[in-house]
């Protein structure tokens, strides 16, 4: 579609943009229709009238209220709306009308408050539209990391930058950013790490790469068994000692003692943890003469105790292939390969890994985690530190083992050592109580599932050809120039790399110098010396900001130059590249068919993921998938690798949309007959048929419950606590992002319900009970049935037609007919059609809420793109760029083609 | 004390004029006047204790009938009896503005509303904690210190670094671990003198560096763009200040730590023990005189072993939540006597203990589940001069700043008015 199709529809629109163009007019004053109001309808007259004027009118003014004056345009001014949030409050929380006065009508009530809390969000939203105003705006942490590694080509740790105080706006919104000393000063340090990684990095690229190769059976099995010979030893030793322990104890002075010491230690009668007392005892035998500290240590290896464990390591033992290779255990035991070379200089390492599964293995246990190892615990050879770094399916068997292969990059604060192990929850007790519970079935515990024969580490590998380029220029040594004028021209070409295009001052550059000759007077050597300089440029505001010239009373055109540094934080949250710069400079950019021709090249490039996942992420309000620590014991597999990966899926699907210009309808978040999977998430989900730690299109089956957003386990995992489900926070979900309907923030100071505390009642019946009372009634008959026909996921997103009811023993995590209920998802959209199941329900929101979900996007892709909240002065906007993409029947590209084609995306 | 003296001797020999009337004003006083061997009475301090999500309305208040020097403590205040004569637990007060049910802290000092300025999703104005920084921060190494933690995320205080909000609104970043505390107030430069001064004059030379830089950029920007680089001139301005107190500072050696470096990695409630005692320590030596510590819950809650995630605690219901809540109160009950205890136990030269030169403020803008209104407030201390050993009911929707106020005033400083205040609170006068 070409631009000018897009400028049809609105024949003034285009007029306006070009007059703006060429003879530079106000557009401000042009395109000012009526100012939108938030008012609420005259209608809710009646109640003031019964409920209210006979106290706060003209006359009475009770508590200084003069409700009879306040106008019902609720966005006349911040007062005005002030006095109604007042109202919206205290008939919330039922302080008005007094208790002895008459009350209103649950119904009258509930549509009351239901107007008023979204007129109030509306006003705020009058009351806060800057006029189409863009307020410059700096880069934000996404930016700045992305930024760092294209000019220096090393990734940094930004979780010291502080995040932002946007609050329901994107970390592309200007007015929502601050910038203070603190944050300043982080600026400054992390570019100077940024800058001493660069130097790191190329100094390692001068020594030969490492190559590290372990084999477990060389390493690990010994150890094994000789852990194994210790704890049979102790367990003798503690035979030995218990005899004489024995002995004593049968006097009448220690009887008398035990019976004493039971008051306190009433576990002292427990045949096994009698021991650890005996010490306590007269004339016990020395526990340090057996080689124990004492005698709880001596009774930890009591055999009666212990033999489980003496079993389990014996069991690894005797299993086949190990004088080739080792088994990962689970939970007990060596579970880790450690990976600790001497020196690990920055830069990027090959780690290759020959592995295969045992025979007979569940799905759920083929797959390997490499991360950092975790060293809290010493003395545990198992965990990683954090979230896995990578996380790998395992195809091979033993016979035929397949060898894994994957980079890792090592930066300046990158934990200078990895660990393989096998993929399990963080939560270690839950790991250890399916171990106890396996111990009683098989007599040793979890059986051996992943088989490593060797591991190969390599590197740091050869940069590639244009990283090595990008800091060559000024490491590498200009024999042709004096010190002072090689410094100079390093600097000058930095600081035009860093500004994105813009010529640095003298001032500045003269400044830097100075900085730079401070440090060769005390003493450093030039390559020290230049680090200061470069580290403050990337502090300097001309890089931190994005910054457009401009005028307040008039919108001028952007330059190309401006064009490019927009479009490339838009498409990549990173600086323009050079394509990008050499069109601009030749004015070339703006051009519709050069336009469109670039937006498509950036959205088939990789770095178009930043955009994904910086925007999807913020769209949907993902965070919440970070919020809960799952309940191991009733979502064993929602581990932090499925988190990832769920987390991926929606990433993926958005994006396999995105690169579709074919068939990438909109719509295919709503309902999809496909899902975007790896193999982790097929075995997730249950899929047959997907191995491999790639994402790809996979067809479902024509009754599947999977397919677009509503059937993604991330989406459900966000809508619940880590233990239940959420239903309400479903339902707020689909109406806020699905539907377009969303719902206002929740109200302070209502009364919560507690008629039904302590009954045991299903989450339907809970949350059912919130539509007696008007206050909540005016939002929840909106929200519930929604979150009720997503009830059939559980709160890690897999499939169920039972659920437990919420106030069941969490722990026990027994489920019986008492304690569990059918789930019925059945329902009808508020004023709306019914459901009877949520595929049902799925099929209307993908039906008929098409248009809904696009205009919701659409107004998110204009405040992210733009960087301020889309306002109501943006109607026009957006019904521009909606009518365009929906002639090219929603293709998520044509959203991308279309705004960066207005003129709004186009002028300061 | 001894070091001191001699170097104040040496400066005024070898004709430091400049640094000395800065050296006069700042922790020379207390010392001086020593010397003279007239006893100048102990600073006064603030400290602002903060925990995000509310208590428990049902354990944690006392009965609202009882009120005066009379009264019983609740269950959930229990672990404080010992100190009920020390300290005053007030009702009725909350922010007028604040409608955000989940921020127990962004607005908790502040009063303000989000919604002042017009084209801003969230604004915010100065703390009452900065206000007694700006007045009683000018003589130690410290003007204020703001405490933390890593889980702020979790633990229902809003958007926010700290309880602490500068003069312009924007939020203060502060130390999240003890052991950053630590080494802030008590670790020393190993570097020699002349070098800790040529890193300050390096570290000026950036800023000028930059400032040239912000200058050029600030040409041709339209006003609002300018309002915005401001933002990044101030944050310069307050570095610039900082520096010429670490200057002023840089020959005065930090105090000897009265307590042993804190383990690294502490959580929930040994972490907040922690920051107790590093503050007792840091108000002990006079390090500073004005601190804020927005409190962990969510680690507080797994250092306890509740299971319960700290929003669904807040959410509770009788049953599993609200047990976990009522835990959660006598904690924090407990951790607050513990401190307490050690302000009391702690004397100053004059032998009256540190808490009676502490006006200490406790609680959170949540009362409890999405109520915002009777904030949950307990004074200490004899800093402000406040009544204590009170149960105070003020009458419905008293704003909380007239109580900040009203300990603004006590510790001396002399403002009208704070946040949204309507007057002082008489009742709190002694």
């Amino acid at each position: 579609m070409m631009t000018s199709d897009n400028n049809t529809q609105l024949p003034n629109m285009k007029k306006i943009y070009y007059s703006v163009c060429i003879l530079a007019i106000s557009l401000g004053a042009l395109t000012q229709a009526a100012p939108p109001e938030a008012q609420l309808p005259k209608t809710h007259l009646k109640l003031f009238k019964s409920r209210c004027y006979e106290c706060h009118d003209s006359l009475m003014e009770e508590g200084d209220i003069n409700l009879e004056d306040l106008s019902f345009n609720i966005s006349k001014d911040m007062k005005t709306a002030g006095t109604w949030q007042k109202i919206l409050n205290v008939i919330n929380s039922g302080e008005m009308p007094p208790k002895d006065e008459k009350q209103i009508p649950a119904e009258m009530k509930a549509a009351f408050l239901d107007d008023l809390s979204n007129q109030l969000v509306a006003a705020r939203k009058v009351l806060s539209d800057t006029g189409g105003v863009i307020t410059m705006r700096r880069l934000n942490r996404r930016e700045y990391r992305n930024t760092i590694e294209s000019l220096l080509g090393v990734s940094i740790n930004i979780n010291a930058l502080p995040q932002g105080l946007g609050a329901g706006t994107f970390d592309t919104v200007g007015a929502s950013q601050f910038m203070s000393s603190n944050q300043f000063e982080q600026y400054l340090k992390l570019g100077r790490s940024a800058i001493d990684e660069v130097f790191d990095r190329q100094a390692a690229q001068s020594q030969k790469p490492m190559v590290l190769r372990i084999e477990p059976e060389k390493t690990i099995n010994p150890a094994n068994e000789k852990e194994a010979k210790a704890i049979e030893e102790r367990q003798k030793q503690f035979t030995r000692w218990q005899v004489g322990v024995d002995k004593v104890a049968k006097t009448p002075e220690n009887q008398a003692k035990i019976e004493q010491l039971k008051k306190k230690h009433p576990s002292i009668t427990h045949p096994i943890n009698f021991y650890k007392y005996a010490d306590r005892l007269e004339g016990t035998p020395n526990a340090k003469k057996f080689g124990f500290r004492d005698s709880p240590m001596a009774a930890s290896s009591n055999p009666e105790w212990d033999r489980y464990q003496l079993a389990y390591h014996n069991h690894y033992l005797t299993l086949p292939h190990r004088e080739k290779g080792t088994y990962l255990k689970l939970g007990h035991g060596t579970g880790r390969i450690d990976i600790t070379p001497k020196k690990l200089p920055p830069g990027t390492y090959n780690l290759r890994i020959r592995a295969g599964v045992v025979e007979g293995t569940q799905a759920s246990r083929r797959f390997i985690e490499v991360g950092h190892p975790q060293r809290k615990v010493p003395s545990w050879l198992r965990g990683i530190e954090g979230a896995p770094v990578s996380k790998h399916q395992i195809t091979g068997t033993i016979a035929q083992p397949q060898i894994i292969e994957t980079q890792l990059e090592v930066g300046a604060h990158t934990t200078r050592e990895f660990a393989i192990q096998e993929r399990q929850p963080t939560d270690l007790k839950a790991l250890w109580d399916a171990h106890n519970a396996l111990k009683r079935s098989n007599g040793y515990g979890h059986p051996p599932a992943i088989w490593i024969d060797w591991v190969e580490f390599e590197g740091p590998l050869a940069a590639a050809e244009g990283q090595s380029m990008a800091i060559d220029w000024w490491v590498g040594h200009d024999d042709d120039l004096n010190e002072l004028a090689r410094a100079l021209k390093i600097l000058k070409q930095f600081s035009r790399r860093a500004l994105r295009g813009i010529e640095p001052g003298n001032d500045f550059i003269k400044s830097l110098l100075g900085l730079f000759e401070n440090q060769r007077k005390i003493g450093e050597p030039f390559d020290i010396a230049i680090r200061t300089p470069l580290s403050v440029i990337l502090a300097s505001p001309g890089f931190l900001y994005l910054n457009e010239p401009g005028n307040e009373k008039e919108r001028r055109k952007l330059n190309d130059r401006e064009l490019a540094v927009r479009l490339a934080y838009f498409l990549w949250s990173s600086p323009p590249d050079k394509q990008l710069l050499e069109l601009a400079k030749k004015d070339d950019l703006h051009k519709p068919e050069v336009l469109r021709q670039q937006v498509d090249r950036m959205i088939a490039d990789p770095r178009s993921d930043q955009f994904v996942s910086g925007f999807v992420h913020q769209w949907l309000d993902m965070e919440r998938l970070d919020f809960f620590q799952f309940d191991v014991n009733r979502h064993r597999e929602f581990d932090e690798s499925t988190r990832a990966a769920s987390r991926e899926e929606v990433y993926q699907s958005f994006t396999h949309l995105l690169r579709d210009s074919d068939n990438g309808r909109l719509g295919k978040l709503l309902y999809a007959d496909y899902v975007m999977i790896n193999g982790l998430l097929a075995t997730y989900y249950g899929i047959d048929g997907v191995t491999g730690d790639e994402f790809r299109k996979v067809r479902l089956p024509k009754d599947s419950v999977r397919g677009g957003l509503l059937g993604m386990a991330a989406i459900h995992a966000m809508g619940s606590d880590g233990v239940e489900s959420s239903p309400i926070e479903r339902g707020v979900w689909v109406l806020r992002h699905l539907l377009n309907d969303p719902p206002p923030p929740a109200p302070p100071n209502v009364p919560q319900l507690s008629r039904l505390e302590g009954k045991p009642l299903s989450s339907r019946e809970r949350v059912l009970a919130h539509q007696e009372q008007a206050q909540c009634a005016s939002c929840h008959r909106k929200i519930d049935p929604i979150g009720f026909g997503m009830e059939n996921f559980d709160a890690a997103g897999k499939w169920r037609t039972m659920a437990l009811y919420p106030e069941g023993d969490k722990k026990k995590n027994k489920a019986n007919k008492k304690n569990m209920w059918i789930i019925d998802p059945s329902g009808s959209f508020h004023k709306g059609p019914a459901f009877a199941d949520f595929t049902e329900m799925r099929y209307l929101i993908a039906k008929w809420k098409e248009d809904k979900f696009a205009r919701g996007f659409t107004e998110h892709l204009i405040e992210y793109a733009l960087g301020r909240p889309f306002g109501f002065t943006d109607e026009d906007l957006a019904m521009n760029i909606l009518s365009s993409a929906k002639s090219k029947n929603y293709s998520v590209s044509e959203f991308f083609q279309a705004i960066v084609t207005t003129k709004e995306f186009q002028s300061k | 004390m001894k070091n001191k003296f001699n170097r104040r001797h040496f400066l005024r020999g070898t004709g430091a004029l400049i640094a000395l009337p800065a050296l006069e004003s700042i922790g020379f006083r207390q010392f001086a006047s020593a010397a003279e061997n007239s006893a100048a009475p102990p600073p006064k301090r603030a400290v602002f204790l903060g925990f995000g999500f509310g208590v428990t309305q049902e354990s944690w208040y006392p009965d609202i009938t009882q009120t005066g020097a009379k009264y019983d403590l609740s269950k959930g205040l229990a672990p404080l009896v010992r100190h009920q004569k020390d300290i005053t637990v007030v009702q009725g007060c909350s922010n007028q503005y604040n409608n955000e049910a989940h921020w127990g802290s962004t607005f908790w000092l502040t009063g303000a509303n989000r919604y002042a300025v017009a084209g801003q999703s969230m604004a915010n104005s100065i703390s009452a904690d900065q206000v007694a920084a700006q007045y009683l921060g000018q003589d130690t190494r410290f003007t204020s210190l703001q405490l933390g933690s890593k889980d702020a995320g979790g633990s229902g205080h809003g958007p926010g670094l700290s309880l602490a909000w500068d003069q312009r609104g924007k939020p203060m970043a502060g130390q999240n671990t003890p052991l950053e505390l630590y080494h802030k107030l008590f670790s020393a430069s190993n570097l020699p003198l002349a070098q800790r001064q040529a890193a300050i004059a390096e570290r000026r030379s950036v800023l000028d560096a930059v400032l040239t830089q912000a200058k050029q950029v600030q040409r041709g920007l339209s006003k609002n763009d300018i309002d915005k680089l401001d933002e990044y001139f101030q944050g310069i301005r307050d570095i610039e200040t900082q520096l010429g107190k670490e200057e002023a500072w840089l020959e005065i050696p930090k105090a000897k730590p009265p307590i042993h470096e804190p383990a690294s990695g502490l959580k929930g409630k040994e972490e907040i023990k922690m920051m107790y005692d590093l503050i007792a320590a840091a108000l002990q030596t006079d390090s500073t005189r004005v601190m804020s510590y927005r409190q962990p819950v969510q680690s507080l809650l797994q250092s306890l072993d509740i299971t319960v995630a700290p929003h669904n605690m807040s959410h509770y219901t009788p049953g599993e939540r609200m047990e976990a809540s009522q835990k959660r109160d006598i904690a924090q009950s407990e951790l607050l006597a513990g401190l307490l205890d050690k302000l009391k136990a702690t004397k100053e030269a004059d032998g009256s203990s540190l808490l009676d030169h502490v006006a200490l403020a406790y609680g959170s803008n949540i009362r409890s589940i999405h109520y915002l209104d009777n904030c949950p407030t307990i004074l200490a201390g004899g800093g402000a001069n406040l009544t204590m050993g009170q149960h105070l009911a003020l009458s419905k929707d008293t704003p909380l700043c007239d109580v900040w106020l009203t300990m603004l005033n006590g510790l001396g400083v002399q403002t009208e008015r704070h946040g949204d205040s309507s007057g002082v609170v008489k009742k709190l006068q002694v």
